[in-house]
């Protein structure tokens, strides 16, 4: 496992998609002995886990929800 | 014309009101992303709630609600919202690929090092994030608020974007890429990044 093949599957590798586990503990293995490749794919897991922290934050507006369940219930 | 309206039965309805209802905080979220105006979103969200209502009847229990009502949801902001909008597209889709975040932080930030965060990255807000989101073009918006905002899988994005799995991977990779420059671009306006020539 080199570098341009951790790399070329570094997103598959980080949203656990689409690779056997063998590749995975391959992956995890270079990351362990590559900084570079280690640094490079932190970097990537810190932007995603940015977008992630978004998720839950926002709520339907009150009067939104009301009128929707009213709705539904009329039907 | 009169609408036809299938009738759902009372076990339907019910379940409707007991699964799709609590998805409603999600589904906003993903319109309010998706449209960046709340008004828009309010809309976006009530049509996509009452087609899903109506054709209830049609999906198929035990498999993923939220990736169904993601679908007409999106589907409703394609065919609807998206014609009706300005694009500001402050990020072209061009070049995306060269930009190389982790090369760039390592030239400028003093501190960068091995750790998992960064002090660029850590400096930005959420406010910062949602800006960054919503300049985005549209294809590559989608695909990041479903795949890292809303968490849903590769597969599951194929079926709301009705796009194959290739395309899906093209646009979030090139999506990710577009909004990493972005991010750099706004950590550059705010000073957080210092010495760039």
């Amino acid at each position: 496992m080199n570098c341009r093949e951790t790399l070329e599957q570094a997103y598959l590798y980080l949203d656990g998609e689409g690779l056997s586990e063998q590749r995975r503990r391959e992956i995890r293995a270079h990351l362990e002995d590559c900084v570079p490749c280690y640094e490079r794919v932190g970097i990537e897991q810190e932007v995603t886990a940015l977008l992630a922290k978004l998720r839950g934050c926002t709520a339907c507006p009150d009067e939104l929800r009301v009128r929707i369940t009213s709705l539904i219930e009329r039907f | 014309m009169a609408e036809s309206v299938p009738r759902l039965s009372m076990d339907d309805k019910r379940r409707f009101q007991e699964e799709a209802l609590p998805l409603l905080d999600s589904l906003y979220a993903g319109a309010l992303r998706m449209t960046r105006n709340p008004a828009d979103a309010e809309d976006l969200v009530q049509e996509t709630m009452l087609r899903a209502y109506r054709s209830f009847n049609r999906f198929e229990p035990g498999t993923n609600l939220k990736a169904w009502l993601f679908r007409i949801l999106t589907n409703a902001y394609i065919n609807v919202y998206r014609k009706r909008q300005r694009e500001p597209q402050k990020v072209s889709q061009d070049d995306v690929e060269e930009f190389d975040l982790y090369q760039e932080l390592k030239d400028h930030d003093p501190q960068f090092s091995a750790t998992p965060e960064t002090i660029v990255l850590d400096s930005l807000v959420d406010s910062d994030i949602i800006e960054a989101i919503d300049a985005l073009p549209e294809q590559f918006r989608l695909a990041v608020i479903l795949s890292d905002i809303e968490g849903f899988t590769y597969a599951e994005m194929a079926e709301i974007m009705d796009v194959p799995l290739g395309t899906v991977m093209s646009r979030l990779h090139r999506g990710r890429k577009a909004l990493q420059k972005r991010l750099w671009d706004l950590a550059v306006e705010r000073g957080i990044v210092k010495n760039v020539s």
